[in-house]
C-alpha cells in the first residue's frame, strides 16, 4: 500500500515536472475580460504577442467581455488550472463580488504580474473658479449638493475614487451628486458642455482636453506625482490620505503547477521592463506599474478590503 | 495636386483596397460589426505610417456600413446594426425580384451618402461639435423619445400591435445591470446577463433566423431565394434616374445621418432608423415598407453619411461619435496625434489627406461594393437549402463571435422563435427593435437628467434644445392629422 502511495506521489511530482519543462506545449489562451479596441484590448494584444515570441507558441486574446467584467473573470478563473488559460484581471475583481454582482472574489485566483497602474485625477474646465483642489473643496463644503461628479457608471472605479476622496477629506460623500456614464469618455463631454462640474477619470483619459487646455487638472489621487503631468499635485501633498486608480495584471486560475507559474511569472515581468514594453505604455497613455507574484497577490489582497469600506460609504455593497 | 499623388502613392492605395475589400467581407457576414472590422484592423495599422493606417480605417468603416446592406437586401439579415432600417423596403425590392436595383441603388446612396457626410465634416467640423456639446441627458432624452415614436410611423395602421411589439422591446432592454444605480435588473444572477441581452444576435435572431424557419415551413417550393430568381446586374441607368427622382431623400438623409452622427451616443444605426421614419412620414408615398426606392434610399444614404458625422466630435474635441470613432481615438494617440482643436493646426497635412482619403474612399466604394455585390449574389445561386443552411450556420458563428458567448447563441435562437411568432400573428418587427436600441438610452436619460435636476421635470421642456426637439415630436406626430384636417376644411 505505501509503495503504491510513493508511486503516485512521484509520479505526480515527476508529471507536474514534466509539464512545466516543456510548458507552453501548445497555444495559450489570454481573455480579456473587456472589449476589443478598448485598453485592456490593447494591453492584452501587446502581451499576447511579446509572450509569443518569448516563449514560442502562440498566445492568443479571447474577448469575454459582460457583467461589468465578471463574466470574463469567471471564464479565467474556472478554467483548467494547466496554464493554457490567462486572464488579465482588473480593478473590478476586488470590488464586482461586493456589489453582489459576482461570487467571484480575488481568491479563485493566483497571480502573475501587475503591469499597470492608472491613478485617478480631479478634472475641471479650463474656465472653472477652481484654482486649486482646496479651492473645490471648499466650494464644496460651503453648497453641499449642489456639484455634480462624473467620469462611470454608478459604482464604477472613478466613482469610488471620488468618494474615498471625499470620506478622507472629511466631507459627506454624498455632498455632490455623481451622474452616471457609460465612461470617462461621455464624462468629458458633459464636462466640456458645461453639465457637470467635475469628472475623476485617470489623466490619460483626459489628454488630448489636458493639452489643447480645455480641462484642467487639479490633483491626482496617487501616492507620487505622475512623471508625465508633474504640475498636477497628489492628494497626499495637501493632507488628504488617498490614493485610488485603476490597475491591470496577469493571473491564472488557482491550483495552477507553481513551475508553470514561475515561467510565466518570468516571461512577464522581463516583458514588463523592456523598452517595447515603455513605448507601447507611453504611446497608450497607460502608467507602467510592475508588482511580481506575491506582491500583486499582496496589493489585490488589500485593494478587497479597502474597495468594500468605499463600496459602504456609497451605498453600493450588498 | 500634390495631395492627389500622395493618396494616390502605392503605400497609402494598396492597404485602403485591401482595407475595404476586407471591409466588404465583414460587413456582410450578419453579427461581423463594422466595430469589430476596425478593431480587428487596428493592429495591422500600428506598423504603418499615420496616413495609410487612417486610410484603412476609413475604408473598413465606410464599405463594412455598406456590405451590411447586402444581406440585408438579399436575406432580409442587418450585416450589421447600422442596417437595420434597410432590411424593410430593400428586402421587398428582392422578393419583386428586383434585389439588383436596390442593391446598385443603395450602393450609390451610400457613397453619395458617405460624400456628403465628409464634405459636412470637412466644412462644418467645428460648429457642429460645439453645438453637440450643448446635448446633454435632457436632449437626449427627446432624441430616443423621437426615435421611438418611428415605431407609430412603421406600424401604421396596426397600432395595437405596433405597441405590443414596441413594449416588448422596452421590456427587455430593462434587463442587465441599471445604469444609474448599478443594480441588476432581472438577470436571475446570470452574469451573461448582465450587460442587457446582446443586442446584435438578437437581431440576427429576428430577422435571420426567423426568415429561415418561415421558409423551412413553407416546405420545397417555396423555399426558392426571390434574388436568385433574377441575374444580378448593375442597374445604372434605372438607379440613376431614381436618384435624380428622388434627390431630396438623399439629401434629407445625409443631412439626418451626418447631424445624428455627429451627437455623440447615437451612429449610424439611429441614423438609419430615424432617416426612415422621417422619410415614411413625410412622403405621401403610400408604398414605404412594401418595397419603395424612397424606403431604400432613405437609410443607406443616411448610415454612411452618419460615419462622416461621427468624425465630427472625436476630431474636434477628442469625443467619439460612435464606437468605431472610440476605437480610432485610442489609435490615433499611437500614431502620435492628438485630436483636440489644436490638431487643424498642428497636424493640418495629416487632416488634408485624411480628408481627401474620406473622399476617395467614396469613390472607391462604388467598384468595390459592387464586387461585393457579385459575389454575394453567386453565393446565392446555390440551392436555396445550401443558402438557408449557411444562413444557419452564419447567423450562429456570428451570434458567437461577438464576445464568445454560448448564450449569446441561444439569445438568437430565442430571437429567431420570437420573430418567427411574430411574423405569423402579423406583428410588426421593427418597433421591437426601436424599443430594444432605444429604451436603455431614453430610461437612462431621463433618470440621470432627473438625478441632475433632484427630481424636476421643467428642464425637459424649458431647456431651448430640449423644448425645439419635444415640439418637433409633437408635430411628427399630430402633424399629419392637423394637415388633412386644414385640407378637408379648404375642399368643403
Amino acid at each position: 500500500m505505501r509503495r503504491i502511495w510513493i508511486l503516485v506521489v512521484s509520479l505526480t511530482v515527476l508529471s507536474g515536472l514534466l509539464l512545466a519543462a516543456d510548458y507552453p506545449r501548445k497555444s495559450v489562451t489570454i481573455i480579456c475580460p473587456w472589449g476589443a479596441g478598448g485598453g485592456t484590448d490593447r494591453l492584452a494584444r501587446f502581451l499576447a504577442d511579446e509572450l509569443s515570441k518569448k516563449l514560442g507558441q502562440p498566445f492568443v486574446v479571447v474577448n469575454r467581455t459582460g457583467g461589468g467584467g465578471a463574466t470574463g473573470h469567471s471564464a479565467g478563473a474556472y478554467a483548467a488550472p494547466d496554464g493554457y488559460t490567462l486572464t488579465v484581471v482588473t480593478l473590478e475583481i476586488a470590488t464586482m463580488h461586493w456589489m453582489g454582482l459576482t461570487d467571484l472574489t480575488f481568491d479563485a485566483f493566483e497571480y502573475i504580474a501587475q503591469v499597470n497602474e492608472d491613478a485617478a485625477g480631479v478634472i475641471v474646465r479650463a474656465n472653472s473658479p477652481w484654482k486649486s483642489l482646496k479651492d473645490l473643496l471648499d466650494s464644496i463644503k460651503a453648497n453641499p449638493g449642489k456639484y455634480l461628479f462624473s467620469g462611470t457608471a454608478a459604482g464604477g472605479i472613478w466613482d469610488l475614487a471620488r468618494i474615498g476622496m471625499l470620506d478622507a477629506a472629511g466631507i459627506p460623500v454624498d455632498a455632490v451628486t455623481w451622474i452616471p456614464t457609460t465612461g470617462a469618455a461621455q464624462g468629458l463631454v458633459e464636462l466640456l458642455g458645461g453639465h457637470v462640474d467635475v469628472v475623476t477619470c485617470s489623466l490619460a483619459e483626459a489628454i488630448s482636453q489636458l493639452q489643447s487646455g480645455q480641462v484642467r487638472a487639479l490633483a491626482i489621487m496617487a501616492d507620487e506625482r505622475d512623471p508625465r503631468f508633474p504640475d498636477v499635485p497628489t492628494l497626499k501633498e495637501q493632507g488628504i490620505n488617498w490614493s485610488a486608480g485603476t490597475w491591470r495584471g496577469i493571473a491564472v486560475p488557482k491550483k495552477t503547477p507553481p513551475e508553470i507559474k514561475a515561467v510565466l511569472e518570468k516571461a512577464v515581468l522581463e516583458i514588463a521592463n523592456s523598452d517595447s514594453f515603455k513605448n507601447f505604455m507611453n504611446t497608450n497613455g497607460f502608467g507602467i506599474k510592475i508588482r511580481n507574484g506575491a506582491q500583486f497577490y499582496e496589493f489585490v489582497k488589500q485593494q478587497d478590503q479597502d474597495w468594500k469600506h468605499v463600496l459602504q460609504l456609497g451605498g453600493y455593497a450588498k | 495636386m500634390d495631395l492627389i499623388t500622395r493618396l494616390l502613392d502605392p503605400s497609402v492605395f494598396f492597404p485602403l483596397t485591401i482595407a475595404m475589400f476586407f471591409g466588404i467581407f465583414v460587413g456582410a457576414i450578419p453579427g461581423l460589426t463594422a466595430t469589430m472590422a476596425v478593431a480587428l484592423i487596428i493592429p495591422v495599422t500600428y506598423y504603418m505610417p499615420p496616413i495609410a493606417g487612417l486610410a484603412m480605417v476609413l475604408g473598413v468603416s465606410f464599405t463594412a456600413i455598406f456590405a451590411g446592406d447586402i444581406p440585408a437586401t438579399f436575406l432580409r439579415i442587418p450585416g450589421t446594426p447600422a442596417s437595420g432600417a434597410a432590411t424593410l423596403d430593400g428586402f421587398e425590392l428582392s422578393k419583386k425580384g428586383k434585389g439588383s436595383l436596390a442593391l446598385t441603388l443603395d450602393l450609390f446612396c451610400s457613397a453619395l451618402g458617405g460624400l456628403i457626410g465628409v464634405l459636412l465634416l470637412i466644412l462644418t467640423a467645428p460648429p457642429l461639435a460645439k453645438f453637440a456639446l450643448k446635448f446633454t441627458n435632457f436632449e437626449y432624452f427627446w432624441l430616443g423619445v423621437f426615435g421611438l415614436s418611428m415605431a407609430a410611423v412603421l406600424s401604421k395602421g396596426n397600432t395595437i400591435k405596433g405597441l405590443i411589439s414596441a413594449s416588448l422591446g422596452l421590456l427587455i432592454s430593462t434587463i442587465g445591470i441599471d445604469v444609474t444605480t448599478g443594480y441588476p435588473r432581472f438577470t436571475f444572477r446570470n452574469a451573461e446577463l448582465m450587460d442587457g441581452v446582446s443586442f446584435i444576435p438578437a437581431m440576427i435572431g429576428l430577422f435571420g433566423l426567423s426568415e429561415v424557419l418561415k421558409r423551412v415551413q413553407l416546405g420545397r417550393k417555396v423555399m426558392e431565394i426571390p434574388a436568385i430568381s433574377e441575374k444580378s446586374r448593375l442597374n445604372v441607368r434605372e438607379s440613376l434616374i431614381a436618384m435624380w427622382k428622388h434627390k431630396f431623400t438623399i439629401i434629407r438623409g445625409a443631412l439626418i445621418g451626418t447631424f445624428i452622427g455627429a451627437l455623440p451616443g447615437a451612429g449610424a444605426d439611429i441614423a438609419a432608423w430615424v432617416s426612415y421614419g422621417v422619410e415614411k412620414n413625410t412622403s405621401r408615398d403610400s408604398s414605404i415598407g412594401k418595397g419603395s426606392l424612397r424606403g431604400v434610399i432613405a437609410p443607406t444614404s443616411a448610415n454612411n453619411a452618419a460615419l462622416g458625422g461621427t468624425w465630427i466630435p472625436a476630431l474636434v474635441f477628442g469625443v467619439p461619435g460612435d464606437s468605431i470613432t472610440a476605437i480610432v481615438l485610442g489609435a490615433m494617440l499611437m500614431y502620435g496625434l492628438r485630436p483636440g482643436p489644436l490638431i487643424f493646426t498642428e497636424s493640418k497635412d495629416l487632416i488634408q489627406q485624411l480628408f481627401g482619403v474620406a473622399i476617395l474612399v467614396q469613390i472607391l466604394l462604388i467598384p468595390i461594393g459592387w464586387i461585393g455585390i457579385k459575389a454575394f449574389s453567386i453565393f446565392l445561386k446555390l440551392k436555396a437549402g445550401i443558402v438557408l443552411t449557411s444562413v444557419v450556420f452564419f447567423s450562429i458563428i456570428g451570434s458567437y463571435a461577438m464576445r464568445n458567448s454560448f448564450f449569446d447563441i441561444y439569445v438568437m435562437l430565442v430571437f429567431g422563435l420570437i420573430g418567427y411568432a411574430f411574423e405569423k400573428l402579423d406583428i410588426p418587427l421593427a418597433p421591437m427593435i426601436l424599443g430594444l436600441i432605444l429604451g436603455r438610452m431614453i430610461e437612462d436619460n431621463l433618470r440621470v437628467g432627473l438625478i441632475k435636476t433632484k427630481g424636476n421635470f421643467l428642464p425637459f421642456l424649458t431647456r431651448p434644445i430640449s423644448l425645439i426637439l419635444f415640439l418637433l415630436i409633437v408635430f411628427t406626430l399630430i402633424g399629419p392629422w392637423i394637415f388633412s384636417l386644414f385640407k378637408k376644411h379648404a375642399s368643403k
